[in-house]
């Protein structure tokens, strides 16, 4: 064992892996954070039935879930810069193809999570009972207000542990992105591995840091949901 | 047929039997009443081995079992030996009707499914419920599902039935025609223990009532002793508080 | 730089030629992964002692590995021991002969087995305790109560998370192709290597996997209104 691994090594590379944790952190923080904001429309769009949009959201969810997130990824990074790449050009003066890939993940994630997280929503939305609107609304309440004031707040209690388990499922998503060439957690364990001839430890560290991150996120969720279990309890 | 002796449970600090002995004799129908809590359902569940008792010993037939050193294979012996009959009906959700009758004779007699089911359907006959054979219990009301519950006990012709008090969970309408059909499995000599708060049925149909209370046997006899001269305090208030409204109604 | 049909229905083609392979790496994993996924979720819900801790723990953490991380680590384990444990075992096989996709198998039925655990753990707190207790009644072990009764009545239960799951990892076999496999998307992108037409090749990937994932989608409906319709209240 001792020519494939050492304990020296592995604590001398460690530190070296975790500082790029930051890196998908980075990517989680702006994929979920517009990932969210798009599967919230996708959701009331959906709720809505709007003709022709409602057809088109529907493909698009069938797509985004039914294929591999890697191959999204390599289609947001060949695709966008061909199909929007003279557009950008001309009307702002960007070279799309300049751009860095972490950007074509990001939109490849967001795209992927605004139909994850959209059905989520959408579910969350339609799993409020319908008195409860209509409580709302015999008491004198508007539409918008029945919505955001009595729908939301219930629906958000039932889609808060699926959009946990999403979250957490996006950070370990991230592991893909080396593959594009991005020095992530993965990626950094991978350049040191190839730079000493040594991996293991690289890896070790990697598959470490993911563990841990992916049960502390976790945790913070089940914290988050108990303080609202809580609220509730108190005030029924 | 069957006899218990010094038979003690515990729930956790909770002491749901303390020393019960009863014995029941071959062809008798006996009855066992009392208040909730009183520890009858967990007696019933303790011969079918549903709980398992902390100590005591229950002759059954030739047989002898300690309910503290009992094997799988006397808690297996015990169930092939006696039916049981649930509160809450207990069929299986996934089979049919007939299904849920044939399952037994199947999978543990061993016996042959053309054989099965010409056994399910007699004895589904017998209950009024052939003509609902090939539905699923989600299908039926709760007296229909009672009775196919009690035709699965009954199909495998086991020594002794359990009733764990087969008719509480039904609406008032539908108790008539589920008791019509135990007096029937009664009628037909098979040994029976019936828990239940059905007081005119105890008089109709039991050899002998038992009353429990507080986890012991306060008195036995026939129902006619039992009802109309309890010797014992604590019976004759428990009767006062469910006989008076039946008595004025009659 | 445009999109190129050509190029597309080449790189179309030759997915399709490599769709078996992620085809039976998908079946075979999800066949394997339900049978002991059924296991640790038994083992867990009697509370079988030491295993059922085990089983908990290892559960909880593997599950917070991604599947990547962990096909990236046996495949570094693989390649640093193969030669090892060859020696050891008398195996003539050079490395260079063994089809990595082995290690995608074994990735891949870990992880869903620890997946596939927790539906069917869940599974279990759905079925009413009368169920079993009415098996116990008519005489029948443990073992028939479980397989007779409550593993049919889970079925229904489990169906639409077990679609899920299966499109899941339909979708994670691809990450087989770091290893080197050659599956939908390394097969799709045959062509590409020889004309740069990447694009095309992960189009036409993405529409085999969408093709797939659709029939699974269609298999599922109607599996499902085969096994629930014991739960439903007309005949």
């Amino acid at each position: 064992m001792g020519n494939y691994f050492s304990a020296e090594r592995f604590i001398n590379v460690f530190p070296k892996v975790i500082s790029n944790l930051s890196v998908n952190l980075h990517i989680v923080f702006w994929s979920m954070l517009l990932g969210t904001i798009l599967a919230i429309f996708v959701a009331v769009l959906r709720i809505r039935r709007v003709p022709v949009i409602s057809g088109l959201l529907g493909i698009y969810i069938s797509f985004m879930r039914g294929t591999p997130l890697l191959v999204q990824m390599m289609i947001a990074f060949y695709g966008i810069p061909i199909v929007l790449g003279n557009i950008f050009l001309n009307l702002f003066g960007i070279n799309l193809n300049r751009l860095e890939p972490v950007i074509f993940i990001e939109i490849a994630i967001i795209l992927n999570e605004g139909a994850f997280l959209g059905e989520i929503f959408r579910g969350a939305i339609t799993s409020v009972p319908s008195v409860q609107a209509e409580a709302g609304y015999s008491i004198g309440m508007t539409g918008a207000q029945t919505f955001y004031r009595i729908v939301l707040p219930q629906a958000f209690k039932v889609a808060l542990p699926h959009y946990g388990v999403d979250f957490i499922g996006v950070f370990q998503n991230t592991s893909l992105v080396f593959i594009l060439g991005v020095v992530d957690l993965l990626g950094k364990a991978k350049t040191l591995g190839a730079a000493t001839g040594h991996s293991l430890e690289g890896y070790l560290s990697a598959e470490i840091i993911y563990i841990s991150f992916s049960l502390f996120l976790k945790g913070v969720f089940l914290l988050i949901e108990n303080r609202l279990n809580n609220g509730t309890a108190k005030a029924v | 047929m069957i006899e218990l002796t010094g038979v003690k449970k515990s729930f956790g600090k909770q002491e749901v039997l303390r020393d019960v002995s009863i014995k029941v004799n071959d062809g008798e129908v006996v009855v066992i009443l009392g208040p909730s809590g009183s520890g009858k359902t967990t007696l019933l569940r303790s011969i079918n081995f549903l709980e398992r008792a902390d100590s005591g010993i229950m002759k059954f037939g030739e047989k002898e079992i300690n309910f503290k050193t009992a094997k799988k294979k006397d808690v297996l012996y015990m169930r092939r030996h006696t039916g049981f009959v649930f509160q809450n009906y207990g069929l299986f959700a996934h089979k049919t009707v007939l299904q849920n009758v044939m399952e037994g004779l199947v999978q543990v007699q061993k016996k042959s499914k053309s054989e099965a089911q010409r056994i399910a359907e007699e004895v589904l006959d017998n209950v009024g419920m052939l003509e609902k054979k090939d539905s699923y219990p989600s299908q039926l009301s709760g007296g229909q599902q009672q009775r196919v519950g009690i035709a699965r006990a009954v199909a495998l012709k086991p020594d002794l039935i359990l009733f764990d008090e087969p008719t509480s969970a039904l609406d008032p309408e539908l108790v008539g025609e589920t008791l019509e059909v135990i007096k029937k499995v009664a009628k037909t000599g098979i040994t029976m223990i019936v828990v239940t708060h059905e007081m005119s049925f105890a008089e109709d149909v039991a050899d002998r009532v038992i009353f429990m209370d507080g986890g012991v046997v306060v008195e036995e006899g026939k129902p006619s002793e039992i009802f109309y001269k309890p010797k014992e305090e604590r019976t004759r208030q428990f009767l006062s508080r469910i006989i008076p409204q039946d008595a004025y109604v009659i | 730089m445009s999109f190129s049909i050509t190029s597309f229905f080449d790189s179309f083609k030759s997915a399709l030629l490599y769709a078996p392979v992620t085809i039976k790496l998908t079946a075979i994993t999800f066949v394997v992964s339900l049978l002991l996924g059924a296991v640790i979720a038994t083992v867990r819900n009697y509370r079988v002692p030491v295993l059922s801790q085990f089983f908990a723990a290892f559960v909880t953490i593997y599950l917070g590995l991604p599947t990547m991380v962990a096909l990236l680590l046996y495949n570094l384990l693989f390649m640093t021991f193969y030669s090892d444990v060859a020696a050891a075992l008398h195996i003539s096989v050079p490395i260079s002969d063994v089809n990595p996709i082995f290690i995608g198998y074994i990735t891949l039925i870990i992880g869903t087995t620890c997946s596939v655990s927790e539906s069917i753990r869940g599974a279990f707190r759905g079925i009413e305790k009368v169920q079993y207790e009415a098996g116990y009644s008519i005489g029948m072990g443990k073992f028939k109560t479980l397989t007779r009764i409550i593993f049919p009545q889970m079925v229904p239960i489990l169906l639409p998370g077990m679609q899920n799951s299966l499109i899941g990892l339909l979708k994670a076999s691809n990450l087989v192709s770091a290893i080197s496999v050659v599956e939908i998307m390394t097969g799709a992108l045959l062509p590409s290597l020889m004309y740069y037409s990447y694009l095309e090749g992960y189009v036409a990937a993405a529409l085999v996997y969408w093709m797939i994932g659709a029939a699974i989608e269609i298999l599922a409906h109607f599996a499902e209104k085969n096994s629930g319709k014991y739960l439903k209240r007309t005949a």
